[in-house]
C-alpha cells in the first residue's frame, strides 16, 4: 500500500512538471478546463493526487477528436463566441456573419482562419465566400470529414 | 485545383485573399501566439487605412504592392495544414473510388447480398434522377 502511494506521489511530482504548450483547438481545452476546477492558469503544483486520479490524462494517439453534426456545431459556436468583434447574444447557427453580426469582409478572413485552425483543415478561397452562416460552415466541415449525423 | 483562376475574381475577394496570405505569412515568422497577433494588429491596421478608397487605379496599384511585399518576405518553410499539399499526412489515407465496389467477384458480392442488392437499386434511381433532370441519353449504353 505505501509503495502504491510512493508510486502515486512520484507520478504527481514528475506530471506537475508538464505545461500546457498544447496546440490543441481551444473546445477541447476548454473541455479538460471545466473539468479541473482549477482551470489550466493556476499554479499546476497546486492539482492534488486525487484529482490527477480522476482525471485521466487523455491520451488521442494522433487520431482526431470524436466528431459528431452536434459537436461540430457546439465548437463552430464556441470559436465565434471567443471570437471579440462577435457579440455572444446575437450568435446563432442561422445569423449571417455579414448582414446579422456586422463583420467585415476582413472580419469574415479572421472568422475562417479561427474555423481552419479549428478542425485543422484549409478553406480555399472560392469556398470561404460561400460560408457566410455559422451553419453553412457547420455543414462544410461536416461534408469534408464525411458526417452525416 | 480551388487555386486555379477560373473566371473573374472580384477586388474584395482579393483583397481577402491578400489579408489571408500576409496573415498566413505572418503566422510563419512569429510563432509565438501573442507576439502574432501584435503584428496581426498591425497588419490590419494597414488594410484598414486603405479600406475606403474609391478610386480602383489606386486600390490595384495598393494590391499589386502588397502581393509584392508579400513574395519577398515569404518564409523559407511555411507551415502547413497536415491534409494540406505539402503538408506532413497529405495524400496519407487514399479514399477509394466508389465505382470499385462494381468491380468486385461476384463470389465477393455475395457475402454482402443486402447491400448489393441496395446498391442496385440507388443506381436505377440515380439513373433515373439523371433522366429526369437531363433528358434520356441519346447514345448507346456501352
Amino acid at each position: 500500500m505505501a509503495g502504491l502511494v510512493k508510486n502515486v506521489r512520484l507520478l504527481c511530482r514528475s506530471t506537475s512538471y508538464l505545461r500546457y504548450y498544447s496546440t490543441r483547438p481551444a473546445s477541447i481545452l476548454l473541455r479538460k478546463c471545466t473539468k479541473t476546477e482549477q482551470g489550466i492558469f493556476s499554479n499546476d503544483r497546486l492539482v492534488t493526487a486525487t484529482q490527477r486520479l480522476v482525471l485521466p490524462h487523455e491520451r488521442s494517439y494522433s487520431s482526431k477528436p470524436p466528431l459528431s453534426l452536434k459537436i461540430i456545431a457546439e465548437r463552430v459556436l464556441l470559436v465565434l463566441k471567443l471570437y471579440d468583434k462577435v457579440n455572444p447574444d446575437k450568435l446563432s447557427l442561422e445569423s449571417h456573419f455579414i448582414n446579422d453580426l456586422g463583420l467585415d469582409s476582413l472580419d469574415h478572413v479572421e472568422v475562417i482562419m479561427a474555423i481552419e485552425d479549428e478542425f485543422g483543415f484549409e478553406i480555399p478561397d472560392a469556398d470561404a465566400e460561400k460560408l457566410l452562416r455559422p451553419a453553412d460552415i457547420v455543414r462544410y466541415v461536416a461534408d469534408k470529414e464525411d458526417i452525416y449525423d | 485545383m480551388a487555386n486555379l483562376p477560373t473566371g473573374l475574381i472580384s477586388h474584395t475577394r482579393k483583397v481577402q485573399s491578400l489579408y489571408k496570405k500576409a496573415l498566413r505569412s505572418l503566422e510563419n515568422w512569429y510563432d509565438r501566439r501573442e507576439v502574432y497577433r501584435y503584428y496581426a494588429v498591425l497588419m490590419r491596421k494597414r488594410f484598414d487605412d486603405n479600406a475606403c478608397i474609391t478610386d480602383m487605379r489606386v486600390a490595384k496599384e495598393l494590391i499589386s504592392k502588397g502581393e509584392q511585399e508579400l513574395r519577398s518576405t515569404a518564409h523559407w518553410h511555411p507551415r502547413k495544414f497536415p491534409d494540406s499539399p505539402g503538408g506532413v499526412a497529405y495524400g496519407r489515407e487514399v479514399p477509394l473510388p466508389d465505382w470499385v465496389l462494381d468491380y468486385w467477384h461476384p463470389l465477393e458480392k455475395a457475402q454482402y447480398p443486402e447491400y448489393f442488392a441496395r446498391r442496385e437499386q440507388r443506381k436505377k434511381e440515380f439513373v433515373k434522377l439523371w433522366e429526369k433532370q437531363y433528358g434520356p441519353s441519346s447514345g448507346t449504353p456501352h
